[in-house]
């Protein structure tokens, strides 16, 4: 017992020596975030305009690598899996973008018929990047009959770390009171499955297809910020795009972005 | 005599409202006082601000608690709920075992652990902007334990899924133990469902429960109230029911009609239950659906808490000292081989491990508990059984700092030469010094095989060049190591231990967990513990005492006649 007593005092002197200043990284930390408005009023939009465009990849594309399938091979195993930070298509077209508008006050409400769900397949997150309403509920779905564990990583929200056992098809999350994102989804069963979503107060939110393409509908004429997220590109919040939206018409926005 | 009854009576009816008031009590309005309490006491390794950031904390895993987010593992209360000011000042009274967290029952005074509540809960604004108390778990339906309740947990304890994470018999080594992180992005292993002293919210059934249904926010284990279980809505029988359809590989018609009419009223159910999370009034009927619904979770809760309750011993065994020193026992003949049944009826000795942290690289977060040992001995031989938990399996991964090997490994250490008598120098316990000690070094890339060291220093150990003839074998199952070796008690080589019965000799223990980044000197280990082939031969039992009792006479009469030389030369 004394040796035992001894050792365990032992680590705690050693604690209070050995300490030394040390700055919090958690790993994954520092993400760059999306800009929300202070206040978000919907209204009737008539006659708004459309901002749409392509996001390119520009710099050299890391070669896909299958991802590591450490257990129920025979579910997540079936094809092969691709870490999805870097989605690049033909001709550079980058997928996954979120693109937004970062000041706008007012404009049109929710599409009450958007899917706002991510399915687990084949021990895959798809869509990889969603987008969900404040006050909607993240719908998780497991296509896949066997456990997974959906872990969102949320700091201003409460994260959601709740399993979802074979038998739920279906798992409606509540829904959150604030605005944040993107935040990451886990799933502790399968280290390897990621996604983002973002808890957002307007529906001026678009996320790019294969083509890299987006489109934002409905824009009440005006000036605004066209900002971008990427996963492993970054953000451009600190210095976003200026666009002007006249009532009726379409402004065309490309974008190229490089690894961060 | 009456009088003094009543009186007797009055004080334990007064003891146990006293009781019961200190059970129930909140933490006055923060305060200055609070604040030095804390910024002297705690703010080491919580940090000034409360982040968990203190100037001790990167050595420290589980990272002391980030305050500042209001996540709180060990509660009375329900998921997302904050914990109660009781809570929180258990936790500070009693600490968290397993952890770097210690109890503070005799260095703050009540008074001040209760300041330190009010001061850490100032760290987080929901503690002030909650308009209502936070909801606590209701503890009122426990189902005793009983065989029959254990054996409906051990089908939760599947079906919910915690095989993946606890393993199959629970030492967490389940599958995704490896790949687990909590809210911080810091590693976050399952708890060893069969070391229960190590739980840091106690291991009552209770404790188990309210683990299990409140969830310990911020770690990677999810909470499992209400509408996580599979069939939420459903009787017990219809979520079997509807898991038994589910596991069908083709259903009838009928059976798919079934089939979706269960899954129509689980969705229903859910439904409702999110609802109320979100702060919606529930009409009476689906209160009804509810209520009925969270009876079933918590039935079933209990039957798993009491399966959980079943898989541990009921206290941590006692370390090997004293009563319970390592005896090796002696039989006649062959010694038995590793999965003989003669190890069974062998009650083991318990080694508890702690880390190194004397010298560099040390290891604060030590993840191997201890090292059980069972021996056996002949006229001839020696065999022991070594056994410990390790979550994983590791015999060739690489440290991503030093770019080092590293696997799981154990060193059993004894002097080369047994000190003679209590009080004689032993060797220095960390790999020895100016005496040396004798190693037998096993690997997990090599299981059958221990090789022989000689080592002055934990830095300063070498491979003897004549390897003896040691047998060895060593397995991994379901979280645990089990390690046979055999050996001769004399050697020709004077560099090994030579063993003797009824001699103590020292014994001490290294172990290295790979996927916890133990190699070299970052490892667990022991100081210096004894061990014994016990000396009761029966049929010496008549050769021995006599001949013990020559020999006393002998050395009385030898003693004799050189105090006699003695104190005649001094004439
Ligand atoms: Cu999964």
């Amino acid at each position: 017992m004394k040796s035992y007593l001894l050792a365990s005092l032992a680590i705690l002197l050693a604690c209070c020596f050995v300490g030394t200043a040390f700055a919090a990284d958690s790993g994954s930390g520092e993400m760059e975030m999306l800009v929300f408005p202070e206040a978000y009023k919907a209204m009737k939009v008539n006659n708004g305009g459309t901002i749409s465009g392509v996001v390119k990849f520009e710099g050299d594309v890391p070669e896909k690598a299958a991802l590591e399938i450490t257990k129920d091979e025979k579910v997540c195993g079936a094809d092969p899996k691709f870490d999805e930070s870097l989605v690049v298509g033909e001709g550079n077209a980058l997928k996954n973008t979120i693109v937004y508008l970062i000041d706008i006050s007012a404009g049109k409400d929710f599409d009450e018929k958007a899917k706002t769900e991510i399915d687990q397949k084949g021990c895959k997150f798809t869509p990889h990047v969603q987008i969900v309403p404040v006050g909607a509920r993240l719908t998780m779905l497991n296509s896949d009959k066997i456990m997974h564990n959906v872990h969102i990583f949320s700091k201003i929200n409460k994260p959601v770390n709740k399993a979802q056992p074979k038998a739920r098809r279906k798992m409606p999350l509540k829904a959150v009171k604030k605005a944040e994102g993107p935040v990451e989804v886990k799933c502790d069963v399968h280290g390897w499955m990621s996604a983002w979503v973002s808890y957002v107060p307007h529906p001026y939110f678009a996320v790019t297809n294969e083509k890299g393409e987006f489109t934002l509908e409905d824009v009440p004429a005006g000036e605004y910020k066209l900002g971008y997220w990427h996963e492993a590109c970054g953000t451009n919040s600190k210095a976003p795009v200026a666009v002007t939206v006249e009532a009726g018409g379409t402004v065309t926005q490309d974008f190229t972005l490089k690894m961060k | 005599m009456r009088i003094r009854t009543i009186a007797l009576l009055l004080i334990l009816f007064g003891m146990l409202v006293g009781f019961n008031f200190a059970h129930a009590q909140n933490a006055p309005e923060a305060s200055e006082k609070g604040k030095q309490v804390y910024e002297n006491s705690c703010a080491h390794c919580h940090g000034i601000e409360g982040r968990g950031d203190g100037s001790a904390a990167e050595n420290l895993l589980p990272k002391p608690r980030d305050f500042t987010r209001g996540l709180y593992k060990i509660r009375s209360t329900e998921t997302g709920q904050l914990p109660t000011d009781q809570d929180l000042f258990d936790i500070i009274t009693e600490g968290m075992p397993g952890s770097s967290m210690p109890p503070w029952d005799t260095a703050l005074s009540a008074n001040d652990r209760w300041e330190v509540v009010a001061y850490i809960k100032t760290f987080y604004d929901g503690f002030k902007e909650a308009e209502t108390p936070p909801k606590q778990i209701n503890l009122s339906g426990k189902v005793p334990y009983a065989e029959q309740s254990v054996e409906t947990g051990k089908a939760l304890y599947t079906e919910l899924g915690c095989v993946e994470c606890h393993g199959d018999v629970g030492r967490g080594d389940g599958t995704s133990a490896p790949d687990l992180t909590d809210e911080w992005g810091f590693q976050s292993w399952p708890a060893n469902l069969t070391q229960g002293w190590n739980f840091r919210g106690g291991s009552d059934t209770e404790d188990i429960f309210k683990r299990f249904i409140g969830g310990l926010a911020g770690s990677a284990m999810p909470a499992f109230e209400g509408d996580s279980f599979p069939g939420f809505g459903l009787t017990a029988e219809e979520s079997s029911r509807m898991i038994e359809l589910d596991n069908k590989d083709e259903m009838t018609e009928a059976e798919e009609e079934e089939s979706a009419q269960l899954y129509e009223k689980y969705d229903a159910a859910v439904d409702i239950a999110v609802n109320l999370a979100e702060g919606t009034e529930l009409s009476a009927e689906e209160k009804q659906i509810y209520d009925d619904a969270m009876s079933v979770v918590y039935e079933k809760s209990w039957h798993l808490a009491n399966y959980v309750k079943s898989l541990m011993p009921e206290k941590r065994p006692e370390p090997a000292i004293g009563n319970n020193v390592l005896r090796s026992q002696y039989i006649q003949g062959e010694l038995p081989e590793m999965d003989d049944a003669a190890w069974e009826t062998l009650e083991a000795s318990y080694f508890p491990l702690v880390g190194q942290v004397v010298i560099e690289p040390r290891q604060f977060n030590p993840t191997i508990d201890a090292v059980n040992v069972k021996s056996y001995y002949n006229d001839t031989e020696v065999a022991f059984l070594f056994i410990w938990d390790d979550r994983t399996h590791t015999t060739d991964e690489t440290d991503e700092e030093t770019g080092k090997t590293l696997e799981d490994a154990l060193a059993i250490q004894f002097p080369v030469k047994v000190p003679q008598g209590p009080t004689a120098p032993k060797p220095y316990f960390l790999w020895g010094g100016r005496l040396p000690v004798y190693l037998w070094h096993w690997k997990a890339s090599a299981p059958d095989q221990v090789t022989e060291l000689t080592a002055k220093g934990i830095n300063n150990a070498g491979v003897q060049e004549a390897q003896g003839e040691l047998q060895a074998q060593g397995t991994y199952t379901n979280g645990q190591y089990k390690l046979w070796v055999k050996r001769a008690l004399k050697t020709d080589d004077k560099k090994d231990l030579q063993l003797e019965s009824g001699v103590f000799v020292p014994i001490a223990f290294s172990a290295w967990d790979g996927a916890n980044g133990d190699v070299d000197t970052k490892r667990v280990m022991t100081s210096w513990y004894t061990f014994v082939l016990e000396p009761v031969p029966s049929s010496k039992r008549f050769i021995y005492p006599p001949l013990i009792a020559l020999l006393s006479v002998g050395f009385l009469f030898g003693l004799r006649a050189f105090v006699q030389r003695r104190n005649s030369e001094e004439a």
